[in-house]
């Protein structure tokens, strides 16, 4: 499981104690100059996943339709009622194995528990393989806490995740130096010899070793040829300057889950606005929530409720916060008017975390140009398979697919 | 010869295996286990009654390995049903084992236990500043090692695009660090600070020390970035000696010490983390302490005192007003000190050494008549250190050609060298451990040992035994084993093992509530990792035997943790840090009381039992808890009602799928509950009359009651030889790479039996394990 308590410490232990508060840089000095050569309505999509699931009779509503009664937790939502749908009784066929299927709230892989199998591509990688080549970054792979991600490449490896708003912030937005731009361009090039070279001797390699490392240095064939190609392509990136933006977001407390959820979308929405990339994914794993007003425990330890009214109190304030936070992340969206082009999602791998449950994944639905403002309830015995959202936004994105992972076809009443 | 007859041995037997072997598991199987898993009631998902018993099929030898365990551990049949007899226990698990191993050597002999396993990203840095000779972090510029498990473990290690390109990166990174100071010498820093020099404070608030009476003293304060001292500041990233002369405690307590905090960082709220550099002890004695650490670039020093509850000097509006007042005399507590000096130091080894492991003899401005020749004499001899092994010419062939092809472009002699190099830092032969299937050659064995035991690449020795082909003696594997042991660079192997054996990584994690531990402070979490790791350390220097994992006369304490263990009676002197000490019996000692582990097992707020019990059946004690059920929406536990975590587990326990397995995980778990989140002792939930009393109580999994931590321990130390395995499993999965396999049980038996008649020594286990097939073949 990958609730996330946070990073190896550091030879030099970074102390982010009371006292020590974080802030951003400020950076006044920048104007805003939002990227008017963002090409016309280039679609996008942002995957928020979630460790711990959502409390399921909390989040699904009563009746179905368009004329569904918010639940409590969406209740908050109403005036964007119109920008989401809230999907109930889906999941991804075959995924078990609770926190475990982490790995494959994207990828919607069954792949058991044994680490031996292996994932397959997560529906953002796919996107970014076929048309990431438009933006400086193909795409973002986030995590709240850690460097893990439920984004994996086409050979099943796992993309590391940035897990530092600050950092991604900078990446994203901060020009290099010309002394580091003119390293950047050296090794390039010189990373092109190199890649040639390395190439060459994962194939000799593969003929002096067995046939359990012939699999793995399969893996690092494929990752020189991906390399190969992004040099390529980020080579052409070097000395276009990055895109200007206002101040930073402001960072976040440590021990407020939700609130570093929102760094990181504030994040991603200036990303969004500059066209500087078109898939995200943001892993909600941190534990840490005590500072959100009426919660004494843990993240993790409030999830196993066991139907206890008072952990269930605590839960919903975190889980709330959450939802809400998604929703500011919308309504940004459509102040913006980007939300029709912009599918955002917000799910998890666990539909009942109190029992480690992969069934009834809570799904809500938003942006993309759809008729939302419904509630499609499908049955929450008899599930429905997820992947066919997968592969109804894989079509939005004007892709001719007609298959992802264990698909049936497109999303039944998403219109 | 010896691969050959492994391989065509099984080869025969296999096809013959099936039919007959199922026949003899038949009648064992029919009594005690059809009842529940069959094709009707295929309970917990298991219908043993169609299931062929195909070990060569992996999924399948799995499985049955799974049927093996959970019979062998006297989980199956269900302690509600009858119990079979011991003999037909022992004669169905005879019978089972024999096929399960042989297949499982067969598919070793394959393709090994361990495929293409990479460096990890410590090990990365320590190869580079061995090959190079350089001292700047790299680890933390990689990718993080997120794999499961150890991040040795081959099998969770990725690879991808985003780890090449960071290869790339660091790799350039190192290597121009290294070129620029061959080529460009070392950069000279020194800065002497007197007191009225620390004491003027630059721009923005006042927030420095005191200048009092000729000496500067830094107070306590809470203010943010109290203790900064600006005129510190370093022109460039890099390693710092910081020298803080005659530094004493004003109003250190009555016992005669107060703890500071050296931190470095901007100051500044625009770039607020601070790093820390180290603690300090003062005492009433002026002494003269030093650090040495990695700053950046335009950061400085802050340094105060840094205890829980120390009264924080007067302030207005952000700045100290304390102006001439004597606070000293008011009760607050300082730290007094003469002059700080600064030096930019290089630890691991001076630019001239730098640019003989770069250049060897060569003068790169002057390479000779033949630059050619001389590109291809230092090529190979950097890629032999590298890959670990003599090269045949056609392995470094592609590097030569790549420098040859730069210099004959115009580009100068040492760039050249440096492209190579740079390609040779990005190879699969460096970044990877080569090893055929079978028995490890001499090279590969050194590489496992010395990645192991130093977590860098071998040494001058242990490469001059490879090539030599000794290392399968062993009497000279013993040798070498025992020498990287006694080094200093093993600390590397400790902090490592136990940084992800005991999550001692996650020292940091969880911020303990501020409300309900306030006095939780730097000085104490800056210590706990530094225990642990000298006890452990001190156990297998001394080899005392593996129960003094769990009790020992051995500790180690500074005054910080001595409050806080509220252990009195032990002696120590203050301003030595931390201290070996002699542990009376009875005293709280071993590993599960001290505050680093029981922080780990906790989540900075409350604990549970339950990822308690899990971590020390896991750590400790050797028994592996699957993750929990999945997707059974019968066994979800409803706790309404419960008033205590004992009540609320009790309603998991009263299900018969749940308690499997929380009947081995909740009694070390409710053991461990009379320590709460940061390791104190407790007898109750809280200060109020009215908080729950602390029942540590429980009956372990074979049936043994125990009443509090202390009585739970004394069960476990008469299960010596079951601690071991525990303890040689972790080493072993560490050291080797890979999992155990079911054929690996004979080897761990045998390991065991070696070292039982030296109290199963942790020194001995680890000499055992290394000498042990286990670690000896691929």
């Amino acid at each position: 499981m990958h609730i996330s308590t946070g990073k190896p410490l550091p030879r030099r232990t970074v102390l982010k104690r009371a006292g020590i508060a974080l802030g951003l840089p400020m950076l006044d000095a920048m104007i805003p100059a939002f990227a008017a050569s963002a090409p016309k309505n280039p679609k996008r999509f942002v995957g928020v996943s979630l460790s711990l699931g959502l409390h399921n009779p909390y989040l699904v509503p009563k009746n179905d339709g368009t004329s569904y009664t918010p639940s409590p937790y969406l209740k908050s939502m109403q005036d964007i009622r119109d920008e989401f749908t809230v999907i109930s009784g889906s999941s991804h066929p075959g995924v078990k194995g609770g926190h475990t299927a982490e790995a494959s709230i994207f990828s919607a892989c069954p792949m058991g528990r044994g680490s031996s199998s292996k994932n397959t591509i997560s529906l953002d990688q796919y996107m970014a393989k076929h048309l990431g080549d438009k933006t400086r970054f193909p795409s973002l792979v986030l995590n709240t806490s850690n460097q893990r991600s439920p984004s994996y490449s086409e050979n099943g490896a796992m993309i590391p995740a940035i897990n530092d708003p600050r950092k991604l912030f900078n990446t994203l937005f901060i020009g290099d130096s010309p002394a580091a731009r003119k390293q950047k361009r050296e090794i390039t090039r010189g990373g092109r010899s190199i890649m040639d070279i390395v190439r060459d001797e994962t194939k000799t390699l593969e003929r002096q070793v067995g046939p359990g490392d012939r699999e793995k240095l399969d893996e690092w064939f494929t990752s020189v040829r991906e390399l190969e190609l992004r040099l390529q392509a980020n080579e052409a990136w070097i000395d276009k300057p990055k895109p200007k933006v206002g101040k930073a977001p402001s960072s976040p407390d440590r021990n407020n889950a939700p609130d570093i959820m929102r760094a990181f979308l504030d994040t991603v929405f200036l990303a969004l606005q500059t066209d500087s990339t078109r898939f995200v994914t943001l892993h909600c794993s941190g534990n840490a929530v005590r500072a959100l007003e009426g919660v004494e425990e843990s993240y993790h330890s409030l999830s196993h409720h066991g139907q206890s009214g008072e952990k269930l109190e605590q839960l919903a304030i975190v889980e709330k916060a959450t939802i809400d936070r998604w929703g500011d992340f919308l309504r940004k969206l459509k102040g913006a008017n980007l939300i029709d082009d912009t599918m955002v999602l917000l799910t998890s791998n666990l539909g009942n975390a109190s029992s480690h449950d992969n069934r009834n994944m809570p799904v809500l639905f938003g942006g993309g140009g759809y008729k939302h403002g419904r509630h499609l309830a499908f049955s929450q015995t008899n599930n429905y398979p997820l992947p066919n959202l997968y592969l109804s936004m894989l079509q939005n994105l004007g892709m001719e697919a007609d298959r992802f992972a264990t698909s049936t076809g497109t999303m039944k009443g998403l219109v | 010869m010896r691969r050959a007859s492994f391989l065509i041995l099984p080869v025969l037997s296999i096809g013959l295996l099936p039919a007959d072997l199922r026949d003899d598991l038949e009648p064992f199987l029919d009594t005690h286990c059809y009842a529940c898993h069959d094709d009707i009631d295929n309970e917990g998902g298991l219908n043993l009654l169609d299931l062929k018993l195909d070990p060569e099929n992996p999924k399948n030898r799995s499985i049955w390995e799974q049927v093996f365990r959970r019979v062998e551990d006297g989980e199956m049949p269900p302690k509600k049903k009858k119990r079979p007899a011991a003999e037909a226990i022992s004669k169905f698990l005879k019978q089972l084992e024999a096929p399960l191993i042989k297949a499982d050597r067969l598919s070793l002999a394959k393709a090994g236990r361990v495929n293409a396993r990479r460096l990890t990203a410590q090990e990365y840095e320590n190869s580079l500043h061995d090959l190079l000779g350089i001292d700047i972090p790299l680890a933390d510029e990689l990718t993080a090692d997120t794999g499961e498990g150890f991040t040795t473990t081959a099998k969770t290690q990725q690879i991808s695009h985003f780890h090449l390109n960071n290869y790339l990166r660091v790799g350039d990174l190192a290597l121009k660090e290294a070129f620029d100071r061959a080529l460009k010498g070392d950069a000279a820093f020194k800065k002497e600070l007197s007191a009225k020099e620390v004491c003027s404070p630059g721009r923005g608030n006042n927030r420095g020390p005191q200048l009092w009476e000729g000496k500067a003293i830094s107070w306590f304060s809470r203010l943010q970035f109290a203790g900064r001292i600006t005129k510190t500041k370093v022109p460039a990233n890099g390693w710092y000696r910081v020298t803080i002369h005659s530094v004493d405690a004003v109003n250190p307590g009555k016992d005669g010490y107060a703890w500071g905090t050296l931190q470095t960082g901007s100051g500044y709220s625009d770039e607020p983390i601070l790093y820390h550099m180290g603690l300090v002890e003062a005492t009433s004695k002026p002494t003269t302490v030093s650090f040495d650490g990695w700053m950046q670039k335009d950061h400085i020093l802050i340094l105060k005192p840094n205890e829980a509850g120390m009264k924080s000097a007067p302030s207005k509006g952000g700045s100290f007003n304390f102006g001439k007042r004597d606070l000293g005399k008011s009760g607050f507590v300082g730290l007094r000190f003469d002059k700080i000096t600064i030096q930019r130091i290089y630890p691991n080894a001076p630019g001239r050494l730098v640019h003989s492991l770069l250049f060897a003899d060569i003068d790169p401005k002057k390479p000779g008549e033949n630059p050619a020749a001389q590109l291809s004499r230092l090529i190979n001899r950097f890629a032999s250190r590298a890959f670990r092994r003599p090269l045949p010419s056609s392995l470094t062939q592609p590097y030569r050609q790549l420098a040859l092809s730069e210099l004959k472009a115009g580009k100068a002699f040492p760039q050249a060298l440096r492209s190579a190099y740079h390609a040779i830092l990005c190879s699969p032969y460096f970044l990877t451990f080569v090893e055929k299937p079978g028995p490890l050659d001499d090279h590969a064995i050194a590489t496992r040992l010395s990645f192991l035991l130093w977590k860098t690449l071998p040494d001058g020795p242990l490469r001059k035994l490879a090539d030599e082909k000794k290392l399968r003696d062993p009497k000279i594997l013993h040798q070498q084993i025992a020498r990287l042991l006694a080094h200093p660079k093993s600390s590397r192997f400790i902090e490592d093992f136990t940084d992800q054996w005991l999550d001692l990584r996650d020292i940091d994690a969880t911020q303990p509530d501020p409300r309900r531990f306030s006095n939780f402070d730097i000085p104490l979490l800056m210590s706990l990792r530094e225990e642990t790791q000298s006890f452990i350390a001190a156990l297998i220097t001394e080899n005392r035997p593996v129960t003094e994992l769990l009790k020992s006369d051995v500790g180690f304490l500074n005054t910080r943790l001595r409050d806080h263990y509220k252990l009195k009676e032990v002696k120590l002197t203050p301003g030595k840090g931390l201290q070996k000490v002699t542990l009376a019996p009875g005293q709280r000692s071993g590993l599960l009381t001290q505050a680093s582990i029981l922080k780990v097992s906790a989540d900075g707020s409350v604990t549970s039992p339950v990822l308690r019990g899990i971590w020390v059946n896991e750590r400790i004690l050797g028994r592996h808890i699957p993750p929990p059920p999945e997707n059974v929406p019968a066994i979800e536990p409803d706790i309404r009602g419960a008033v205590s975590i004992r009540d609320q587990l009790a309603k998991h326990t009263d299900s018969t799928s749940c308690a499997s397995c929380h009947d081995k995980i909740d009694p070390s778990g409710f053991a461990l509950e009379s320590f709460d989140p940061i390791g104190q002792f407790r007898i109750a939930y809280g200060t109020k009359k009215s908080s729950a009393k602390v029942d540590p109580s429980g009956v372990t999994p074979d049936g043994l009651k125990f009443d509090s931590f202390f009585s739970w321990r004394k069960i476990y130390l008469k299960k010596p030889e079951m601690l071991a395995r525990a303890f040689t499993s972790q080493i072993l999965r560490y050291g080797a790479g890979g999992d155990l396999h079911f054929s690996d049980r004979p080897h761990l038996e045998q390991i065991l039996k070696q070292a039982a008649g030296k109290n199963y020594g942790l020194r001995t286990l680890i000499h055992a394990s290394l000498a042990s097939q286990i670690f000896l073949s691929k």
